[in-house]
Formats: C-alpha cells, structure tokens, sequence
C-alpha cells in the first residue's frame, strides 16, 4: 500500500518533537485568531509568514505551522459566533444563525462543544477525501503540459470571479491586478527588467511577503479604524459544555453531507469556507423542509452544518495547492506563495520527490485536529476569556508583528513604507467593494501562468491553437465554459 | 461623482502606461515567439475593457465615511508612516512604545494606562523578537551596545 508507506514517512515528520510543538502552537494560534472578530485566518498566516521565514524553519515545519492556523482559525470562528453574535472570520457568518440563538437560550456549552464534534468530522472527513484523491490528482497532474495548466488558472480565476462576491468584473479587476503586480521585476526569459521604475528594491520583483501583509493586515488595521466603536460586547454565560449522544446521532447525516459539500467546495479554485458553510446550511435547511421552522431559531442542525462544511473545506482547498499548485482560497494562496519562497514548487512532482512536506504537512493535520479537538472541549474556557481581549491591547500587537515581521526579511525601511503604501491602496478597493483575495491569487499565480503561456506558444512556434489540443484541455476549457455560464443557468431556471 | 468611476477611471490611464511601457520594452534578444511584452499588454488591454465596462455601469457608493472616521484613519496612517520612519534610527523599542501608545489610545485607552501598555509591550517583545527568535530587530538609539 503505497498510501500507508506515504503516510507513515508523513507521520515521521509531524511526530517531530519541533514540528509537534508547531502544529500544537498553530492550532492554538489558529483559535484564538479565528475567535477575534476582526482578524481571520488569512491575516494570521500572513502576520505569522515572514516571522517564520525569517527564523529559519525548514518549509515543512513553517507549512505545518501556517497551516495549523489555517484550519485552526476555522474552529475558533465559531466561538464568537456562538458567544457574541459576530462572526470570528468569514467561514463563521453561518454559525450565528443557529449558534447564537442557542447560547441565547443558555445553551452556550452544548453549541459550542456540539460545532467543535462537527467541526473535527469535517476536518478529519475531508482529511481522508484528501489521503485517497491526492495520489489519484497528481497522477492526472503529472501528465498536463503548459496548455493544460494555462486553463486550469483560467479555471480557477473564473470560478472565483462568479462565485465570489457581487460584481464578476471587480474580481476579474483584482485579478488582473495582481497579475500585472506579477510582471514586475527581472523577466526570467531575457533577462530584461520590466515596470521596476528605476527602484533597485524592485529588480527581484514585488516581495510576495510586502504585498500579502500590506493589503492583509495593514489594511484591516485601518478597516478596525473605523469601525470601532467604544462598545462592551456581552458575553453570554457558557455553562456546561458537553456532546449528548444523542445530539450526534441527531446530525450524523447533516454532519456527513456537509462535509462532502465542503470538501468539494473547499476543492473547486477561489471558493473556500464561506461559500461552503452557506451552501452547506441552505441544503440542510431544504433537507429538513417541514421540520424547518426550528431553522435560525437554534437548531442543532444548522449549527452542525456550516462548522462541518467550513472545516471541510478549508482541508479541501489544501488539495489543489499540493498536488496542482493551483490554490483553493484566499489563504492557501498565501501558503502556496510561503511554498515558493522556500524554493519549494507544488505541483504533482512534490507528493514523490519531497514526500516529507506534502505527506508531512497531512499528518500534521491529523494530529493537529485531534489537538484541536482537546483545545476546542475541555479547554474552551480560555478561548472564551481571551475573547475579551481589548482591541486597544490587540491593535498595538497586530502593528508591531507586521512590521517586525516585515523588516527582518530584508532590513531595509523601504519595503515598511511599500508596505504601508499597499496597504491604502488594499484598503480603497475593501471600501469599494473589491475582495482582496483575487489579487493575492492573481499575485501567486502570475508567473507560473506567463511561464506556461509562453512555453506552451514557444513549442507550437507562436500558433495559440495549441491551448486546444487534446483531451484534458478540451474537458477543462469545457469546465470553464460551464463556471462561465452556470450561474446565469441556474438563475433562468429558477423562474 | 461616483467613487467607482474614479477609480475605474485612474486604473484606465494606468492600464494605458502599462501598455505604453510594455511596448516600448527594449529586448535585444529573445528565443521564444511570445516574449516579456505580450503578457502585460493582453493583460492591460483586459483591465482596460473592465475600467471601461465599470464606469459605464459603476456600482453605487456604499461608502459613507464621517469626518471623526476619516480623521481617524488619517492619524493611523500617519502613525504608520512615522513608525516606518522611526523603526530602524529610532530602533524597535522607542519606535514601538510611541506608536503602540497611540494606537492604543485610538481605540480607547487613557492615555497613560496606553503609554505603559506600549513600554511594556515592546520592551518584553524586544528580548523575545532579537533574543529568543533571533531576528533582526534593529537596536538604535537605546541598547545600542547591547
């Protein structure tokens, strides 16, 4: 069984003394970030990334640990949202609908430890989805050639332009801009320098790290800015936390549908934990017509559905970005851009040449929801008290790990004020309704998709006709078409 | 005016940079049909089309900041910009108290109670940041022998 053989060299790396403390810390990091309304996973891994890189981890180590904040923020969001009525981070607005009606109720303890049981069978759900699927998408992945993977980033840059957000064209905006943030610096085929207006600190390119932590977390500090208002949120009294056998038994099926929904979802390029946990909420919601009406008035399953599917996902996205190079979200993104900048290439080739991170970094994850699962049970009391952390002790923290974390990758205060400079620009296109995620995607994928554009036409010798020659890219510009149009379908044929 | 038009509009006239310069690339010698223009050039003529698509049909402005709002981001910027500035002649620990006060009191904090939150913080996360991480933390003004 070459799974077993994998997953046991992938269990000799997670088992590590140092990289056990990692995930352990992660996952710790991951729910207390995701239980602060405000700061989501996405600019943990962002603040967190070049303090990881700049220490010196090998990039197994600094995967595991991004990653451990990753879906550990996808547990700790729920806490709030249960508590306080506001979601932690974007995976978590569902989890209000029934989580905070139940804590209303005084039944806070039995929400809370019901959506982390849930949360651990998506997580763990999807995690083996992931164990048997991975080997079989490397295996297709291994024979695409550059056509191939220039649809696929077309793919996945149209998915997340209809499925995410409001106006398509303000994603494909975002995307492009990322691109174009992507050409800059040394071209790698001649050698020339393109858009570096002159500034040396540009030759290498746009620093991956600047522009992430710029438009991330400079731009939710001036977001936090102004949306602070001088309120004491009330939190409600936890009480008993525990799971009834009975509840289990009552969502099962909830539980395990919403995992195959999320995973799925959490697979598809561009959409993550959000779409997952909505989609995963209304077709519980549909499943249960007739007994219905207990829906948005706490109800166990409308709870168990969004954690579930929301964890799910957030494994899932971490599919495409091993075996393809192709992230899944906002976030894996970042970690894929964390892959490059340790000279590490995901692709089909990493699950055989470096089996120690893509293996490695699974059986972290295993490991890291059991620990999870004990942080998110028995000790959810000291989320729950470091919820009331005041933003005037956080804010402080988040700015100094910023710009820590920023100047230590090069030393040099140009990249501090790049950095700032970003982070305005990131914060009008938050204020007009642009999602950040698209140009972060654009940014990471940028290069591999001129490198491939350009390979594919130097081998037809400039005839563009090779982007449709074959099977796969037939069958992928077909799956294109379909993300392109099926929303437009779906509205026609609910009328 | 729309917010939205403006915008669209500034990034229409950058997309035409863009171009303009990825035409006027000086390449001397290339092995491959496409080559480094080509790229940018498609990509600037897609983020032409979409300026051009968005302020025909700009989305309304959903924006509505009030002066004590703005004023308030205007300050954190500048607070940045200054710790931009003071971090590295300055050093970490000056640089940090000074900032971190400020933000802290931003968001509600008296002044001195914010002020010995900030000394705190960033003299414990020095000797975590430079000590214990090894990371490069630049010392300045104080500790300068350190």
């Amino acid at each position: 069984m070459d799974i077993l053989h994998y997953l046991s060299i992938g269990f000799s790396v997670a088992l590590t003394p140092l990289n056990l403390g990692l995930v352990l810390a992660g996952c710790f990091i991951g729910t207390l970030i995701g239980s602060l309304p405000g700061i989501g996973p996405i600019n943990g891994v962002a603040i967190l990334l070049p303090l990881a890189y700049s220490v010196g981890l090998p990039p197994e180590s600094a995967l595991i640990l991004l990653a451990g904040v990753y879906y550990g923020a996808e547990y700790g969001g729920r806490i709030s949202s249960i508590l306080l009525n506001v979601p932690g981070d974007a995976g978590a607005i569902m989890t209000t609908l029934d989580g905070y009606p139940m804590a209303k109720r005084g039944e806070a303890g039995r929400a809370l430890a019901l959506s982390a049981v849930s949360s651990f069978f998506g997580s763990i759900g999807a995690l083996l989805l992931m164990v048997i699927f991975a080997p079989l998408l490397s295996k297709l992945a291994i024979q695409f050639g550059p056509s191939e993977y220039v649809w696929l980033m077309i793919f996945a840059f149209t998915c997340l332009a209809t499925m995410v957000g409001k106006r398509p064209i303000k994603t494909v905006v975002g995307v492009v801009i990322g691109l174009l943030f992507a050409t800059v610096g040394i071209d790698s085929g001649t050698g020339i320098l393109r858009f570096t207006m002159d500034i040396p600190n540009l030759f290498d390119g746009v620093d991956f790290l600047v522009v992430v932590i710029g438009m991330f977390a400079i731009s939710e500090v001036l977001v936090l800015l102004e949306s602070w208002a001088r309120n004491d949120l009330k939190l409600t009294p936890v009480g008993k936390s525990f799971v009834s056998f009975a509840d289990l038994m009552a969502v099962k099926w909830v539980v395990l549908r919403s995992t195959l929904s999320g995973f799925l979802i959490g697979v598809l390029p561009g959409t993550g934990a959000s779409i997952a946990s909505a989609v995963a909420y209304g077709t519980e919601k549909r499943f249960a017509e007739g007994h219905d009406d207990k829906f948005g008035e706490g109800d166990i399953r409308g709870l168990a559905a969004p954690e579930a599917a929301n964890n799910a996902a957030a494994a899932g996205s971490m599919l495409p970005m091993l075996t393809l190079g192709i992230p899944g979200s906002g976030t894996t993104a970042i970690l894929l851009g964390a892959l490059l900048m340790f000279n590490v290439t995901p692709g089909p080739l990493l699950f055989e040449q470096q089996p120690n991170i893509a293996w490695g970094l699974i059986a972290s994850m295993f490991v890291g929801n059991i620990a999870l699962l004990v942080l998110n049970l028995p000790m959810i009391g000291v989320f729950v008290r470091l919820l009331s952390i005041k933003q005037s002790y956080l804010v402080p923290v988040i700015v100094m790990l910023t710009f820590v974390g920023i100047y230590s990758i090069h030393g040099d205060s140009f990249d501090l004020f790049f950095m700032i400079v970003l982070g305005i620009f990131a914060f009008i296109l938050r204020k007009l309704g642009f999602s950040l995620a698209p140009v972060i995607l654009g940014l990471v994928l940028g290069e591999v998709l001129e490198e491939n554009l350009r390979r594919a036409l130097s081998i037809s010798g400039g005839d563009w006709s090779i982007l449709l020659n074959g099977t796969m890219t037939y069958v992928l510009a077909f799956a294109t078409a379909a993300a392109l149009f099926a929303p437009k379908l779906l509205k026609i044929l609910k009328k | 005016m729309l917010y939205d038009r403006i915008f669209a509009g500034a990034l229409l006239v950058l997309s035409g940079l863009i171009a303009w310069t990825a035409f006027h690339f000086d390449v001397p010698f290339q092995y491959e049909p496409l080559g480094p223009k080509a790229f940018p050039i498609i990509l600037s003529i897609m983020l032409a089309a979409c300026c051009i698509w968005l302020i025909a049909k700009p989305d309304k402005n959903a924006w509505h900041p009030n002066k004590e709002v703005l004023t308030k981001i205007i300050i954190g910027l500048v607070i940045m910009v200054v710790y931009a500035a003071l971090f590295e002649e300055a050093g970490f620990i000056i640089a940090t108290t000074i900032v971190g006060a400020i933000f802290s009191w931003l968001f509600g904090e008296k002044p001195l109670k914010a002020f010995l939150y900030a000394l705190a913080l960033s003299v414990i996360s020095y000797f975590l940041l430079a000590d214990l991480m090894e990371l490069n933390v630049p010392t300045g003004l104080l500790l300068g022998d350190l």
